[in-house]
């Protein structure tokens, strides 16, 4: 294998606010990163589809979730297993300086990406210094 | 271990309940006899796998991962997946959170012998893999009839 080969590590499973639904919640593994213009967000949710998903901004508090798909496992006996399968949900404290009507979304491969764009006043301005 | 059963009308909070309730009673089953070959748990990427009439289907979790990139091979009884997760950011961001890992992973899965590995077919979507292998014709079930004597 070449220098890093990748490890897993075991579901976190969604506590403390408990949800009205039953059954089993995680937290999905995420990468947020900034930009000049925007603040990023990566998640992985692996099984759940576009349609799936529910994004809400509410009092500066982003709220991403996903409802897994189960139906193809209807009439299959488990032999092995390393990991349960459940919905995704994770919350995010939004600083007021993201321009929440303007945030984006798309799935790929499982994985949700949000752009989440910076407001004008919160962009890095390059101050001027004027000479004497 | 019993078969995944939904009720004769979908209903998606109870299958998930169920579902998530068999897996749970395959953790502490005691038939986890089952041989890995060469890689163990904690290794990327996670790994299901289940049984059917018609053969075995393991599932994957590989979010992140393109499918174009994946490398499925057969050998014997062994199968083996290979891939290449990249989380980089662009160039010139920084990061204020990385919880994904990125790298290469590779993992060998030793199956049963009764089953057909020159005939498995794979589906990648939504970040999930499903290979699905079936048995030899000679391990399918059969029904025997009984002659009149």
């Amino acid at each position: 294998m070449t220098d890093k080969e990748l490890t897993t590590h075991k579901k976190q499973e969604l506590t403390g606010n408990e949800l009205t639904r039953p059954g089993r919640t995680y937290v999905p593994d995420v990468d947020i990163y900034e930009t000049t213009d925007s603040l990023w967000l990566r998640a992985d949710m692996p099984g759940v589809e576009e349609q799936s998903i529910e994004i809400n901004v509410k009092d500066g508090v982003l709220s991403i979730e996903g409802q897994v798909e189960v139906k193809d496992y209807e009439n299959l006996m488990p032999v092995y297993t390393e990991y349960n399968v459940g919905n995704y949900s994770r919350r995010f404290t939004l600083a007021n300086t993201i321009d929440a009507d303007r945030i984006r979304a798309r799935m790929q491969n499982g994985v949700l990406e949000l752009e989440l764009p910076k407001a004008e006043q919160a962009k890095p301005r390059r101050i001027a210094i004027s000479a004497q | 271990m019993a078969l995944i059963r939904f009720a004769p009308h979908f209903n998606p909070i109870e299958a998930l309940l169920s579902l998530q309730q068999e897996l749970d009673r395959a953790f502490a089953s005691p038939l986890q006899g089952f041989d890995l070959g060469l890689s163990g748990r904690g290794v990327f990427p996670p790994t299901n796998v289940f049984s059917d009439q018609e053969g075995e289907v393991v599932r994957m979790e590989v979010p992140g991962v393109a499918p174009e990139t994946l490398a499925i091979e057969s050998q014997g009884r062994t199968l083996t997946i290979s891939g290449k997760r990249e989380t980089s950011p662009p160039e010139g961001a920084s990061f204020h959170r990385h919880e994904r890992g990125s790298g290469e992973f590779s993992r060998s899965l030793q199956l049963s012998a009764d089953l057909d590995l020159t005939k498995a077919e794979a589906t990648c979507k939504h970040g999930m893999l499903t290979v699905r292998i079936p048995k030899k014709e000679e391990a399918k079930p059969r029904q025997i009839e009984i002659k009149a004597a």
